[in-house]
Parts: structure tokens; C-alpha cells; sequence
């Protein structure tokens, strides 16, 4: 499927290389990647520590800039863009799950959803405001401060954060890395269905292969290459491949 | 731990500076402001007890017990007195006291020094306090002897022949001799000229005889002679003690000082107190500046003990050295102010700057003991640091919350509001306002994190019209309400200050200089030691912007009980026009039919520490008996009383066809001149181009005292507010201080809502936005407490006459400055948030 002709990507690098440092120092790593992510598919993005995956998403995210190649978002090269326009591409066009501080203390959980539209001073749908809270079960914890929420019910409201404003992808950055397993499962299933049901684009950085099986395709990546990809990916084939990357 | 400290404090002079010039500064202040009411007390008391050191005991009039000053009339103590004293027996010595008003004219005419004294000589060289230096004591009818200071001024020296002015016209005599005072040259401020006792009779007293006093020098057991002196003496003398004089002498010569030195001592207090805050706030703020470097000597080892330790040593040490500074600027500030103040012609009494032992102790005391204290309390936080302390990342801190808080708040700042409307209302007593004073601070701060709360609660809603930024930095100003609130709390005191020292100092230096103008309150006096030409009246009276004028002619009468009076021929009517003259009894036509005579009130004026002349001091419809020159005696009614402020300078007043017959023909010596308003400077110039040619005839203000103390509260304001500009820097350092943690604490999140789409410019407008809140809270809080208390205050100096007529102009500078604190604040937290790098910010575990 990677390979077969895609007209509409949801983002897109090509020849992405990010390198640190300079001679002997230089880190290579993001290593003349070309890949693309597909509108309303769930992709994971595997790999050890230092393999590159964190750096692939945040340049094709738009969060970090590359060294060489171009990224896309939609169609709009966002290694053309300014610091200003990429920052309102962002607000517009991104959502983001983050493993921790992904809320703001002082707002509202129903405050913190609407956050990226207040920023951008819009207001948010409230048929589809009330149909994201609905789904992700927060329609009475809306007024709680996060500190009044549990890790399970804020990284619920990430998410609802990420779907109201219905963005062209969603980059989740180990979303369920803080969590016990019975609400990795709740928030999965919430991405899982955001795909299914919306159609909504998601990315998914994760070394949990329980995480990675909720994804349509799983790219596993070492030393800042693609090294590997699966379809319809379960626990034990994803375990399965990182045994070999290992080698 | 003592060589870390000392080598602290060699590594951060920077940090060293801020904190020394904090403490230089303060004591500066203070030490200026101890050492110019030295100057000014020993100027206007005149060395009294150096001068009076070998008076055992003093004979006084009695029919008043208070001497009065500067004043042309006294009581006198009759010269058959000093004959039966000398008489007495144990009395060793004893010599009459007599001064007046006398002039030495230089060669070509000028005065010498205008504020020269003419004094007896006193033949005792124990009891005179003047020792002579060169030639001889003043003999007979033709001698003077100069003090060196007037010498030099006159440019006279033993042997010259020198013009001199007294009471009793212009004369030659011929310097005998030059004297000095102590180590000092002069004992009068202006100098003194002695003549011999019988000539001092004659030209100082108008030929009355008599003294304002005799001065004894005894021997023996003092009650044994002292009741010897009784028994010898006429009753209507009475005897004092050497000390009693000497006291009595200081208490009347210092009635300016008196008035001055409340307001003086409450300045030194207010800088006692604001350099006592500076300090310690500028320690608070360096402390927390060092939090992390404290946290690391803990972790490698440091006890709590060794890092109070060093944090106490390095306060002490900064006290003692900016202490000495601060005493050694003080006198810089106090000659300054003196130099500043002879630029626009007003010499404040007392040349110089006395450095005394008090002051110099109280100095190093307060700045050594104030910045101690100031340290400790920082020291005994930073002795907490945990090593972890500075890694620490806080989300919302509650706990400056609580309902112990809240209750001891509120009970406090319900207890001064209490009290200052008490003082409002039902009158000041000091006592109950500085309580109110104290407990609205204790409020304050006890109640500092919930006002601060309140504050949020309150500009949440229009901080939410700038959109998110606005409604984020209301948030976060409050995430941790008790820094906030120790934050704003350097600003509020600041401002409260400021506020105060500016609102209510300007009242009372209005409420001052208007009592202190209304006491003497033409816009000029033309004065002259002999007589103002009466073609010179007219040329006045028709100088462009001359609204009116009063020509008076004064002297000294002498009443049938041998008491010499000051009288003057004058129009009440036209003193009212030229001098607010306020006749408040009596009619003015019936002085000026020539019915009877208008005598001062004294009973409104100073609280009644200037004495009545004599009989005169009775009111209307008493009979005033005056001897004329013919020697007949002439009963004169008083027909009306006039408020007693401009005494000093016309006395009693008649009609010049009845001082005509009491003294004779006399000439204009005083004209009172009112101009146009807002006139005065161009006038007093043309008056000045209108006297010359005319010699000893001059110009003065008519309200120099006021502008004397007009100018002093001016630079009071100036300095206070000086002193204070430096709390508000320190205030300022403190928010950027604060904001600098905040974000260093928030850079997670920071660098979350910039990967959520908040770009540099909102990120920088909501750090601005909350520095701002931050200066607007204690603005606010400081403004409020300062004009509440100055609301109180203001009533209490004037028994609610005065209105708290703000200067609005002033109180919306003073807004704007608190705020323009915050926005100054922002500008570095502000570049540092947006700054910085959002994946650095999250990625940090």
C-alpha cells in the first residue's frame, strides 16, 4: 500500500534528514527519509531509543525543522514556511496528544478542549463539541480542573482537544505512556474509533506493541531509517519485528 | 562557611551594589535628616547652654513667665534689682542682660549682616559668654566691641570707626575690641555687637531702664543664697535656677523649631522606616535570586545552619560598611540641601552640618540591626532550601489559601479600617492611627494571597476580552497566590509611600506654609533700619502691579508701669488690604478715629507660646495706660483686636495722631506691599530697581518663613520620593525575579501551548499581560492603603480643615508608574518565554 500511487496525503516527507552536529560529532538522526501518511489512517511509528521515530513526527508535525528534504502538511511545504505561519498551521491544521503536560492547570477541561480555538479566536462547533465529549464519556467532568481529573480522564480530554477541531492529522507523541493498561485501552479505542468513525488521520509515536496493534500500519524505524513496515499489525507480529530489529 | 561568604560576596559585586546602595541610601537619608535638625536646633537656640554654662541663678520679670523672642518688647527686670543682688550676700556676680536689633554699616553704606544683635557687655568674664580676643571692653558712650564673624563681614578691625543702627537711630563708635564665642567666632547668627552697659540702656532699650534679666554668679551653699535672694528681692521678680533658665532660654528661642520639629522628626521616622524595608526587601529579592545556588551547597553537604550562617554574616558585614557610607552621604545630602536652598536666597538657620555621636550611633545601629533583621528572615527560608527545591515544578499552589489566612486578613484589615475611620471621624489620636497604620499593613500582608485571589477573580472577566493570552495571565498571575502577593507587596509599600509622603506631605507643607504665610503675609516687607523717604512710599505705591500698600511708622512706648511696649501708626484697613491683617474684634474706624488702640490676639497664635507685652495682652475695652513724651500719662481703650500674626512687625496700633503725641515724629520704617497674584516675581524684581539709591532701605518676601518651609517640604517630598523610587526599583527587580521562576517552572507547559498553535507574540503578550497584573495588583493595594491613610492623617494636622485636595495630576503619575513597573518588568520574562525552544521545553524529564 505504501508503494501504491496515493493522490491525498495527509502529510508527507521527502528525503527528510535531520543531523546534529558536524564531522565526527554528526548524528544522523533522521537519514534521508521519504514517507507519507495516508487521510484517515491510524499510523504507529516504532523503534528503539535514539532510532529516530520522535524526530520523524515532530518534523512532520511541523513542531521541529529539518536539515535537508521538505515536509508537508496537506499541501502546503511547511519547511517554506515562517516561524508565525507554521505556529498558525499548527493551530489550524495539527492536533497534538502529548504523554504529559498536555493540559493546562488553571483552564476548565471543557476550557482546555477549546483551547487551540480560542487561541485562534473561532468557536467550536457545539453539535460536534457535545458529540466529542460524548464520545470520549466527559459530558459531566467538563467545569473539573485537571487536577480534579484522573491521568485516564485528562488524556481524555487531549484527546477531545485533539478531534473538536477537526484537524488534518492528529500526531499522539506516547499518549498512553503514563497510563495503567485499563485506560491505554480507553484511549486507543477512542483514536481507534476517531479513525474508524471521522475519518480523522492519526500518528502514533509508541514502543508499546499493545498500542501499536490499535494501528492500520506500523512503520519501525532504526538509526533514523524506515527499516521496517506492517499492515494490519497484531501484538505478537509487532513483537515479532522488534525482536529482528534488534539484530 | 565565613570564607564562602566572604567570597560570595566578592564574586557578585553587582548583586553587592544593589544591596549596599539600598542600605546607603537609607541611612543616608536618615542621617541627613538627624543632622540638619541638629543644625537647625543649635542655629535658633543659639548655644544657649554655652552660653548661660557659669549662670548660677537669673533674676526674671514675673508678670509673664515666658521670655519671648525676636520680639522689640519684654518684659524688664528694673536696674535697682541688679544693684540689691550685687548687694546680696554669696553673690559673687551679677550683670543685666539687655538685646535689640543693631546694625553695623560697612564703609560704604550696606548693612553688615541683618541679623546682627546688639547686646550689653558684661563686665564678668565667667558670666559673659563672649571672651575678648583683641583690645579692650567696650567704655563709655562711644565704644562697640564687634564679634569676629561681624568684624570680618564690616571689614572693621580694632580701632575703626564703625556706623551702627539700634533702636535708637544711626551712631558712630569705635571698635574697642573683637570677641568670640566658645571655639565658635559668632554667638548670635548674624554676630553681635556689645556695648557698655549704660550706653546698651540707652540705644538698645530706648533709655528705659532695666534688664530682660540678670544673670548671678554665686558661691556658697545655692538654697542658703538663694533665700537670701528672695528675701532681698522685690516681689515682682522671681528667681530661677541656672538650669531652669537655661531650659526656659532654649524652649522660647527654638518656637520656630518647635513648629518644624514634628514634621522633621516624622520624615526621620518615614525613613527609618523605608530605608528598614528597602533593605530588607532588597535582601528578599537577592535571596531568592540565589535559591538554586543555595540548593546546590545543601546538596553537596551545606547544613541548614552553615547556609543561614553565611547568609547572616554577609548582611552584617554589608551593614556596617554601607552603614558608614550611608552616614558619610547623609552629610553630602545635608549639604547639599543647604547650598541648594542658599541658590534661591533662604538660609536655613544653623550653618553646617553637625555630626554627632547620636547621630552617627543611631545610624550604624538602625543600618546594622535593620539589615541584620532584614536577612534573617530570607536566611532562615534559604536554610529550608531542599537540594531537590529548585527542580521542583509546581502546578498550582494553594497554599497561601487558607481560612486561618483569611480569618487573622480580615480581622486585621477590618481593625485599621476600624480604627481610621475612628481617627476620621472622632478625631486623631496618634496613638490609635499609628495602631490602624500598623494593623493595615499586618492585614495586607497576612491577607496578601487572597487579596491577590480577589484581584484575579475581579480582572479575570476583562482580562477574557484579550482573548485567551488575557484570560491565561490572569490565571497564572495567581497560580501561586502567595509569591504573587510578596511580589506585589514590595510595590504596594512603595506606592503607599509614595502616595502618602506626596498626598498628605503636600498638604501639610500647604497647611504649614499658608499658617506660617498668614503670620506674616504681605507679599513684601520694604524695611529700613532708619527711615523710608516718603517720595519712596509713593514711587512703591505706583510700581506696576502693586495692588496696595501700608506705610507704618513704629517704636517703642513706654506704658505707666515703666514697661516699654512695641507701638505703630498704621491704617487697619489698609493692613487688612495689603497684609490680610484680620481684625477680630473691635471696629477699625474707631482706631482710626482715634478712639483707642488695636492690640494682637494672641490667643489663637502658636498655642499661646508667644506672651503678651506686658499689660497688653488684655482684651477689648481695657484701658492701656501709655507715658507721652511730655510725661503726662495717656489712657487709650482698646477698641479692637486684630488676629495676632502680624505682631512681630506693627505691635499695637493707633492712629499717627496718637503716636504722634505718645513717641513723637517718627518716619515710615515699613512698608507692606500685596501684588497682583502670580505677580510676585517680577514685582519683587521692579521693587528692587525702585530701592536703589535709597541705602538701608531693602526688600524681603513677606512670607520667607513659609518659603523657607515651603522649600524644606519640597525637598522632604523630593528626597523621600527619591528614596522611595529606589523601593520601587527594588519592587521592579522583584516582579522580574518572580516571572523568571514562574516561567522557568512553566517551561513544559509553555512549550506545550506553543506546539498547540500559540505563537512568540501571544506567548509574550500573555507573560507581559500577567507582570502587568502582577504591578496593577500592587499599584492598586498600595495606592488605596496610601490615599486611605493620608485621608486620615490630613484630617488630624488640620482638625478636618483641609480637604484631601488631591493632586490628581500626581496620584495618576504615581498610577502610571506602578504600572509602567509591570510593563519594564515583562520585557525580559517576556523575551525569555518566547524564547524558548518548545521541544527542549518538553522534552526536559
Amino acid at each position: 500500500m505504501s508503494n501504491a500511487v496515493q493522490t491525498s496525503w495527509a502529510a508527507q516527507v521527502h528525503g527528510a534528514a535531520k543531523i546534529y552536529g558536524s564531522g565526527e560529532n554528526e548524528v544522523r538522526a533522521l537519514d534521508h527519509v521519504t514517507v507519507g501518511f495516508e487521510k484517515g489512517a491510524f499510523t504507529a511509528i516504532m523503534g528503539p531509543s535514539g532510532s529516530g521515530k520522535s524526530t520523524l513526527m515532530q518534523c512532520a508535525a511541523g513542531l521541529d525543522r529539518l536539515t535537508a528534504g521538505t515536509a508537508f502538511i496537506g499541501d502546503v511545504d511547511i519547511t517554506k514556511l515562517g516561524e508565525k505561519a507554521l505556529t498558525l498551521l499548527r493551530r489550524d491544521k495539527v492536533g497534538f496528544i502529548f504523554q504529559q503536560f498536555n493540559l493546562l492547570p488553571t483552564l476548565t477541561a471543557e476550557e482546555n478542549i477549546t483551547f487551540p480555538l480560542d487561541l485562534a479566536g473561532r468557536k467550536p462547533d457545539p453539535a460536534w463539541m457535545t458529540h466529542v465529549v460524548n464520545t470520549v464519556g466527559l459530558s459531566d467532568r467538563l467545569h473539573h480542573k485537571p487536577s480534579e481529573l484522573s491521568g485516564g480522564q485528562q488524556q481524555r480530554v487531549a484527546v477531545a482537544r485533539a478531534l473538536v477541531e477537526r484537524p488534518e492529522i492528529i500526531f499522539a507523541d506516547e499518549p498512553t505512556g503514563n497510563l495503567d493498561s485499563t485506560s491505554s485501552a480507553e484511549i486507543l479505542s477512542f483514536m481507534e474509533g476517531a479513525v474508524k468513525e471521522f475519518g480523522q488521520t492519526v500518528v502514533m509515536v509508541t514502543h508499546d506493541p499493545v498500542a501499536a496493534s490499535h494501528a492500520s500500519r506500523v512503520l519501525f524505524l532504526a538509526d533514523g531509517r524506515i527499516v521496517d513496515e506492517l499492515m494490519a499489525p497484531t501484538r505478537d507480529s509487532v513483537l515479532d519485528r522488534m525482536r529482528n530489529l534488534g539484530d | 562557611m565565613f570564607s564562602y561568604a566572604l567570597k560570595s560576596l566578592r564574586a557578585n559585586i553587582t548583586r553587592l551594589v544593589a544591596t549596599a546602595l539600598a542600605v546607603i541610601l537609607g541611612i543616608g537619608f536618615l542621617a541627613s535628616g538627624l543632622m540638619l535638625t541638629d543644625a537647625m536646633r543649635s542655629g535658633l537656640t543659639g548655644d544657649v547652654e554655652e552660653q548661660y554654662q557659669n549662670v548660677d541663678f537669673a533674676i526674671i520679670a514675673t508678670a509673664s513667665s515666658e521670655q519671648s523672642s525676636g520680639m522689640d518688647f519684654q518684659l524688664t527686670v528694673p536696674e535697682s534689682v541688679l544693684a540689691t543682688a550685687r548687694a546680696t550676700p554669696g553673690v559673687e556676680a551679677a550683670a543685666g542682660e539687655i538685646q535689640a536689633d543693631a546694625r553695623v554699616l560697612r564703609p560704604d553704606g550696606t548693612t553688615a549682616n541683618l541679623r546682627s544683635q546688639g547686646r550689653s557687655w558684661i563686665a564678668d568674664s565667667e558670666l559673659n559668654p563672649l571672651s575678648l580676643d583683641e583690645g579692650s571692653a567696650p567704655k563709655g558712650s562711644a565704644q562697640v566691641v564687634l564679634d569676629r564673624k561681624l568684624a570680618s563681614e564690616a571689614g572693621a578691625s580694632v580701632g575703626d570707626t564703625v556706623s551702627v543702627q539700634t533702636p535708637a537711630g544711626t551712631k558712630q563708635f569705635k571698635v574697642s575690641g573683637i570677641s568670640s564665642f566658645g571655639r565658635q567666632d559668632a554667638l548670635d547668627d548674624g554676630g553681635t555687637i556689645s556695648f557698655s552697659e549704660e550706653t546698651a540702656v540707652q540705644v538698645l532699650n530706648a533709655g528705659t531702664p532695666g534688664f530682660s534679666d540678670v544673670l548671678l554668679r554665686t558661691s556658697g551653699d545655692p538654697a542658703t543664697v538663694q533665700a537670701a535672694l528672695e528675701e532681698a528681692l522685690p516681689t515682682s521678680v522671681a528667681i530661677q535656677t541656672g538650669e531652669q533658665f537655661v531650659s526656659d532660654a532654649a524652649e522660647s528661642a527654638s518656637a520656630f523649631i518647635s513648629l518644624l520639629r514634628p514634621v522633621l522628626q516624622g520624615f526621620a521616622y518615614l525613613s527609618m522606616f523605608v530605608a528598614a524595608f528597602v533593605i530588607f526587601n532588597t535582601f528578599s529579592v537577592v535571596v531568592t535570586q540565589r535559591f538554586r545556588e543555595l540548593a546546590l551547597i545543601r546538596a553537596v553537604g551545606g547544613t541548614p545552619a552553615q547556609v543561614r550562617r553565611s547568609l547572616i554574616f554577609e548582611g552584617m558585614a554589608i551593614g556596617v560598611v554601607a552603614s558608614a557610607l550611608g552616614i558619610v552621604v547623609g552629610a553630602g545630602l545635608a549639604i547639599g540641601l543647604q547650598a541648594l536652598l542658599r541658590q534661591f536666597d533662604l538660609e536655613i538657620p544653623g550653618a553646617g552640618v553637625k555630626i554627632s555621636t547620636y547621630t552617627v550611633v543611631l545610624c550604624m545601629l538602625i543600618g546594622v540591626v535593620v539589615t541584620t533583621l532584614s536577612v534573617i528572615v530570607p536566611a532562615f527560608r534559604a536554610g529550608r532550601t531542599k537540594p531537590v527545591e529548585a527542580m521542583r515544578s509546581s502546578a498550582v499552589d494553594t497554599s497561601g489559601s487558607s481560612a486561618v489566612r483569611a480569618v487573622f486578613g480580615a480581622i486585621f484589615l477590618l481593625g485599621a479600617i476600624a480604627l481610621l475611620l475612628a481617627n476620621r471621624f472622632v478625631g486623631v489620636q496618634w496613638f490609635y492611627l499609628t495602631f490602624g497604620a500598623l494593623f493595615l499593613f499586618i492585614g495586607l500582608f497576612i491577607g496578601g494571597p487572597l487579596l491577590a485571589r480577589l484581584f484575579a477573580i475581579l480582572v479575570r472577566p476583562i482580562m477574557a476580552l484579550f482573548g485567551m493570552t488575557g484570560r491565561l495571565a490572569a490565571d497564572n498571575a495567581v497560580r501561586n497566590p502567595k509569591r504573587t502577593a510578596t511580589t506585589a507587596n514590595a510595590l504596594v509599600i512603595g506606592l503607599f509611600l509614595v502616595t502618602l509622603v506626596t498626598v498628605s506631605g503636600e498638604a501639610m507643607k500647604t497647611s504649614l506654609v499658608d499658617q506660617l504665610s498668614s503670620a506674616s503675609s504681605p507679599d513684601f516687607i520694604v524695611s529700613s533700619q532708619g527711615a523710608i523717604d516718603p517720595k519712596l512710599v509713593s514711587s512703591i505705591d505706583k510700581t506696576p502691579g502693586v495692588t496696595n500698600t501700608a506705610a507704618i511708622k513704629s517704636s517703642v512706648a513706654v506704658e505707666s508701669t515703666g514697661q516699654a511696649t512695641f507701638v505703630s501708626a498704621a491704617s487697619l484697613d489698609e493692613l487688612t488690604k495689603s497684609a490680610g491683617l484680620k481684625v477680630t474684634s473691635g471696629s477699625s474706624d474707631a482706631v482710626a478715629s482715634g478712639a483707642g488702640i488695636a492690640v494682637p490676639d494672641f490667643s489663637n497664635f502658636g498655642g499661646g507660646a508667644l506672651s503678651s507685652p506686658g499689660a497688653i495682652g488684655a482684651g477689648l475695652g481695657d484701658v492701656v495706660i501709655l507715658r507721652t513724651l511730655d510725661g503726662q500719662e495717656l489712657s487709650l481703650p482698646i477698641v479692637a483686636v486684630y488676629e495676632g500674626s502680624l505682631e512681630s512687625f506693627v505691635g499695637n496700633i493707633m492712629n499717627p495722631e496718637t503716636f504722634k503725641s505718645v513717641v513723637g515724629e517718627k518716619p515710615v520704617s515699613q512698608v507692606f506691599v500685596r501684588v497682583e497674584p502670580g505677580q510676585a516675581d517680577a514685582v519683587g524684581q521692579d521693587l528692587e530697581k525702585v530701592l536703589q539709591g535709597y541705602t538701608g532701605v531693602e526688600v524681603q518676601p513677606g512670607n520667607f518663613i513659609g518659603q523657607i518651609v515651603g522649600t524644606v517640604f519640597d525637598f522632604l517630598i523630593a528626597a523621600v520620593n527619591a528614596l522611595l523610587a529606589m523601593s520601587v526599583i527594588v519592587a521592579l527587580v522583584g516582579i522580574v525575579n518572580t516571572m523568571t521562576l514562574s516561567i522557568f517552572e512553566r517551561r513544559r507547559e509553555l512549550g506545550m501551548v506553543r506546539a498547540l498553535g500559540m505563537t512568540r507574540q501571544q506567548v509574550g503578550r500573555m507573560v507581559r499581560f500577567e507582570a502587568v497584573l502582577i504591578g496593577l495588583l500592587g499599584t492598586l493595594v498600595g495606592m488605596g492603603a496610601g490615599i486611605l491613610l493620608s485621608w486620615v492623617v490630613i484630617s488630624s494636622i488640620a482638625d478636618g480643615a483641609i480637604d484631601l485636595s488631591f493632586n490628581w495630576a500626581r496620584v495618576g503619575l504615581i498610577f502610571l508608574v506602578g504600572i509602567l513597573v509591570g510593563v519594564v518588568a515583562s520585557i525580559l520574562p517576556a523575551r525569555r518565554a518566547t524564547r524558548l525552544n518548545m521541544l527542549d521545553a518538553m522534552s526536559e524529564a
